[in-house]
């Protein structure tokens, strides 16, 4: 019998040089466009640190520095000077600790909401209220021997979140009611929410804040109609719980019959079984577009600068909006973008972990 | 004679205008076995899902343990509590394990302490053969795992009555004989129990009585000998023939 040709069990494994070779040198005409667009992007990632580092300044009030600044580099200076408007917008100037502590706390008792641990209502209930409690007391002041200080005056990065998190604890609950007076049994009820969602979606978001926060003080009577801020918060919710109650929806829709015809069999209350078997596949299956839904509510809480508020970018407009330097507008904005970007890109990452976690698409 | 499990008396149900069950008239007396076949669209998975409720009849009544099923929510709750359902689809719930799948009802609908509702859970997956499972998710079980462990959820209710929809018609044919083993075990245990099943080797070795369904009807009724060696009905033969063959 003739023997056969050893052939070697594997292949060479390749090292980085010839890996990259492989990949971008290739041929000749793979290397001249390799090296024709490393160079493009070399260039764009040198003018930007030049530009963002290199010939920045970074020293506070130094506004003359930066506009004899030959080279033109970025004037950081702007938001070195200026931070504490887009943090705490109008507050007044000896409070600000009050707003920055608000904020703190807000941003704790979310990232606490976050860990597995407090998933339990009577866990949650209590965290949410003592949070909201010590915001309010903090930013109005009038307890403690605080000085008061009005809605009116609340603004910058403080304002956004507590909206954002009023919008939020609000609207989430409303529309997990919305979905299921959706799914009613009753033809009356479900088509009748069905118009009110539809409504309220087809209206732009500055319209109902609007009706809210100007219209709404002449229909109520006397003592229901809170503060503006608050008024708003609740239009807004409202809003956010029409979109999040279809998402909910979708959610359910997409689980088998089977799921609530096995929790029937088994004898559960409709509560029973909406708590426990379809709600929880219901968010499994709708966590990505919810996620999504809490992005898009973060940031639109921008248009409540349209009634009045000053919320973190018009704060940011502000701080850069003086004569002294309306020159360093772009700084500025980049300084909010990346203040937006710390917080979505954190929900976006968050909205990752739970979906590990609760194996949406694995079970 | 003491009251039936099951009891249906001129009990009609349409879907729209389809006249999907016509004048159904059975009682399935307690400690009975029961298996009803028929062709696809006969009426056999509706009737045992009127039962409880699934399915909502129209004229006729029902009753089951006594209880009347009717609007009233709390009969409809108490009827549920008393059959237990099996599927053709497992329909187990993919975000618990195979332990809280068995202790959520009756922990929530029986008000059983959760300790308790575990030790019971764990002794029902043991007789069903799959006690290692317990802490697994359902997705990570085999078919036949799957289906035991509805089986073992639908026990640790403590039913009087076991309704079981095709149980093995989603199962590969290797793993439907431990699914009949169970249910084997079941019936010698005295349960009552109501079978939608073309497993007619399990309806031979079980049943109390046999009926054969079509266009929404009882067409035959017999205990299985009398049935399977001896039918009257002229439809009924050609469906015995078209089945048994296989």
């Amino acid at each position: 019998m003739p023997t056969h040709p050893v052939i070697p069990a594997e292949l060479p494994r390749q090292n980085v040089l010839s890996w990259l070779k492989a990949r971008y040198f290739a041929t000749t005409r793979d290397t001249v466009v390799t090296v024709i667009f490393a160079a493009f992007v070399a260039w764009i990632l040198w003018s930007l640190i030049q530009w963002a580092l290199l010939d920045a300044t970074f020293a506070p009030n130094a506004g003359d520095v930066c506009r004899e600044d030959l080279h033109g580099g970025a004037c950081w200076s702007v938001v070195t000077t200026r931070w504490r408007i887009v943090l705490f917008g109008l507050y007044p100037f000896e409070e600000q600790w009050r707003s920055g502590l608000a904020c703190a706390v807000m941003v704790l008792v979310a990232v606490l909401s976050c860990v597995p641990w407090f998933w339990q209502a009577r866990r949650l209930a209590p965290l949410w209220v003592a949070g909201f409690a010590t915001f309010y007391v903090l930013m109005r002041g009038g307890y403690f021997g605080l000085t008061e200080v009005t809605e009116q005056n609340w603004g910058g990065l403080s304002l956004t979140i507590f909206i954002f998190a009023g919008v939020s604890l609000l609207g989430m609950p409303l529309a997990i009611v919305f979905a299921l007076l959706r799914r009613s049994n009753l033809p009356w009820i479900a088509r009748t929410m069905a118009l009110v969602i539809d409504v309220i979606r087809s209206l732009p978001m500055l319209s109902i804040m609007f009706t809210f926060a100007i219209v709404l003080p002449f229909v109520l009577p006397e003592g229901l109609t809170g503060d503006k801020l608050y008024r708003v918060i609740v239009g807004y919710a409202l809003f956010f719980a029409c979109y999040q109650a279809e998402i909910i929806r979708g959610g359910m829709q997409a689980l088998p019959n089977g799921q609530e015809e096995a929790a029937k069999a088994l004898g559960l209350s409709y509560w029973h079984r909406i708590g426990h078997v379809i709600l929880p596949q219901a968010f499994r299956n709708a966590l990505p577009p919810t996620i999504n839904q809490f992005v898009i509510t973060f940031k639109e809480t921008s248009l409540v600068t349209i009634i009045g508020f000053f919320d973190v970018m018009a704060s940011g407009r502000a701080a850069s909006g003086t004569a002294d330097w309306n020159f360093a507008v772009i700084e500025m904005y980049v300084f909010v973008g990346l203040i937006f970007f710390v917080f979505v890109f954190s929900l976006s990452r968050y909205g990752a972990y739970l979906e590990r976690r609760l194996g949406v698409g694995q079970r | 004679m003491s009251e039936p499990a099951i009891h249906i008396a001129h009990m009609h149900k349409y879907y729209g205008a389809f006249h999907a069950l016509k004048d159904i008239n059975l009682d399935i007396a307690k400690g009975e076995k029961v298996v009803i076949c028929g062709p696809s669209g006969s009426g056999k998975s509706t009737l045992i899902r009127c039962i409880n409720r699934l399915e909502e009849h129209q004229k006729g009544d029902i009753a089951v343990m006594g209880t009347p099923l009717d609007d009233n929510v709390d009969n409809i709750d108490e009827i549920r509590r008393e059959a237990g359902m099996v599927f053709q689809n497992f329909n187990l719930f993919p975000h618990m394990t195979v332990l809280e799948n068995c202790t959520l009802a009756p922990v929530l609908a029986r008000k059983i302490d959760r300790a308790e509702a575990e030790k019971t859970a764990m002794q029902y997956l043991e007789r069903v053969k799959i006690p290692e499972q317990a802490h697994k998710y359902p997705g990570e079980l085999s078919g036949g795992q799957q289906q035991r462990v509805a089986i073992a959820r639908a026990l640790c209710m403590a039913p009087e009555i076991m309704l079981f929809d095709e149980p093995t018609s989603a199962l590969d044919p290797e793993m439907i004989s431990e699914v009949l083993d169970v249910m084997v075990g079941l019936a010698e245990d005295g349960m009552t129990m109501v079978c939608v099943t073309h497993e007619m080797g399990f309806a031979r070795r079980v049943a109390d009585r046999v009926i054969f369904m079509a266009d929404g009807q009882v067409i035959e009724q017999a205990p299985p000998d009398q049935f399977f060696d001896n039918p009257q009905n002229d439809r009924t033969k050609t469906f015995l023939s078209q089945i048994v063959g296989h």
